[in-house]
């Protein structure tokens, strides 16, 4: 079914169970669908807009309200939306970075990370993860000593990932900013598989920074995210624009730098927003979405020869499984090779699994209903079964 | 109201949009075999009937 011209339909969520590691928790709530219908077109937010001529002053929709509910959700002062996590990182170590400064970040980190570090003319450094693939606030503070010594100061900046994307493991983000601080080092939190699915407070985790992504955790449409901060940090972080044009001698009010004045005018706010009350309560129901993690996780780990990678039990509904002994064993006899998995559980009305992928791949189960789940676990079994593979 | 305008298609036309979308989450939450209970079944045909009555409106509003 397409759409217009070669543009198809995107059902994927309508005709299967979807899995894909990076798609769950950016799925769309209803109401945020609606939103999308009445606000796609493009400067749809500014039709209210007046003086200061700034996003986050607009009280038609309730934007101006929607900023405070956003920092009092995780805790912090003062909140933006922004496109994307990625640019809340950028607009941090835009502020706080010079170049040819270290920024301490992990062996987990996301490459948009280095990224923000590299736009700001930083130098990464990075704390190594333990043998389990987690942070610690040991190893954390054994790194910003080394990084000190190395570079003869403390660096200007933390970034930590609360859960990280390759493993979905939980890291000592509270230990590791107690560290920062005998340092003085501001951290920023990555909550991109957090803020928005589980509850978050970033003042009692320690944190300077918060970072969340609307597409990934806050069941809003891409580009969108969050960043807010604490008092201290929100005038550097959100300064105002001092530049004046030479000839006409222009100048651009309270435009804020570093978000290039208004960051989301659309169809991107409006679903965030949309979908904020509903966040704002699912976020209270994280242990069901754990005991359905930990349903399919155990399912997998039954069938001889898989590993769950993550740390076990699961503490997120991310998790990254090696089937090299077991799925891959088929494939390499398959008259489908690889695909033999993806084709099974398709049969089965399950999708999102990388194509072909049976050796070490990740899914997430966030937003599955009780039944879903079940039917997730009990088709992994099957397809294992059905290719002579025991299960215990 | 700005002459010419039949709010009521507007809103209908939205409105159906917005039952629509509700009965898209529905094929979501229920997916891959769309089986409903009771209760859900329940909630289609109020929805459905809700739809219907928008789209007579629509049909009245455009069509007079």
């Amino acid at each position: 079914m397409r759409l217009c011209g070669e543009i198809e339909v995107r059902d994927r969520e309508e005709t299967l169970i979807n899995l894909d590691p990076i798609q769950s928790g950016g799925r769309l709530t209803a109401d945020a669908m609606k939103a999308v219908i009445a606000y796609g077109d493009g400067y749809s937010v500014c039709d209210a807009c007046g003086k200061p001529f700034r996003l986050d002053h607009i009280k038609k929709p309730p934007l101006d309200a929607f900023h405070r509910d956003l920092a009092a959700f995780v805790n912090m002062d003062v909140a933006r939306v922004v496109p994307g996590a990625r640019r809340g990182f950028q607009a941090v170590t835009h502020t706080l970075v010079e170049p040819g400064q270290p920024v301490v970040l992990t062996a987990l980190s996301h490459y948009t990370a280095f990224l923000a570090v590299e736009s700001a003319g930083g130098v990464p450094r990075e704390i190594p993860a333990d043998g389990d693939h987690r942070i610690t606030g040991e190893a954390a503070a054994a790194t910003l000593e080394a990084v000190t010594r190395e570079f003869g100061s403390a660096p200007p900046l933390l970034m930590v990932d609360h859960f990280d994307y390759q493993f979905g493991n939980e890291h000592q983000v509270r230990e590791i900013a107690k560290a920062a601080r005998q340092y003085d080092v501001p951290v920023l939190y990555n909550g991109a598989y957090s803020v928005g699915i589980l509850p978050v407070d970033g003042k009692a985790l320690g944190v300077d920074f918060v970072v969340g992504s609307g597409h990934k955790s806050m069941a809003a449409p891409a580009p969108s995210g969050i960043l807010a901060t604490t008092g201290e940090y929100a005038g550097e972080v959100f300064r105002t624009t001092g530049i004046r044009g030479d000839r006409t001698g222009r100048t651009f009010g309270v435009k804020e730098v570093e978000m290039m004045g208004c960051t989301l005018m659309g169809a991107t706010v409006m679903g965030l927003l949309a979908s904020f009350p509903h966040v704002r309560e699912r976020v209270t129901r994280w242990e069901p979405e754990l005991e359905n993690a930990r349903l399919v996780s155990d399912a997998l780990a039954s069938i001889e020869g898989t590993t769950i990678l993550s740390e076990v039990p699961r503490n997120h509904t991310l998790t990254r499984t090696d089937t090299t002994g077991s799925f891959d064993g088929v494939a390499r006899r398959h008259k489908k090779k690889g695909y033999f998995l993806t084709s099974a559980l398709k049969d089965r009305g399950i999708g999102g699994l990388f194509p072909g992928a049976t050796r070490v791949w990740k899914y997430n189960t966030y937003g599955l209903t009780r039944r879903q789940a079940e039917h997730v676990a009990s088709a992994f079994r099957e397809i294992a079964r059905e290719n002579s593979i025991a299960v215990r | 109201m700005v002459m010419g305008v039949s709010r009521r298609a507007v809103e209908a036309v939205f409105q159906s949009l917005f039952i629509l979308t509700d009965l898209r989450v529905l094929l979501r939450s229920t997916a891959p075999d769309h089986r409903l209970d009771e209760a859900q079944r329940a909630g289609v045909r109020d929805r459905i009937a809700e739809l219907r009555r928008e789209v007579d409106a629509i049909e009245q509003e455009l069509l007079r």
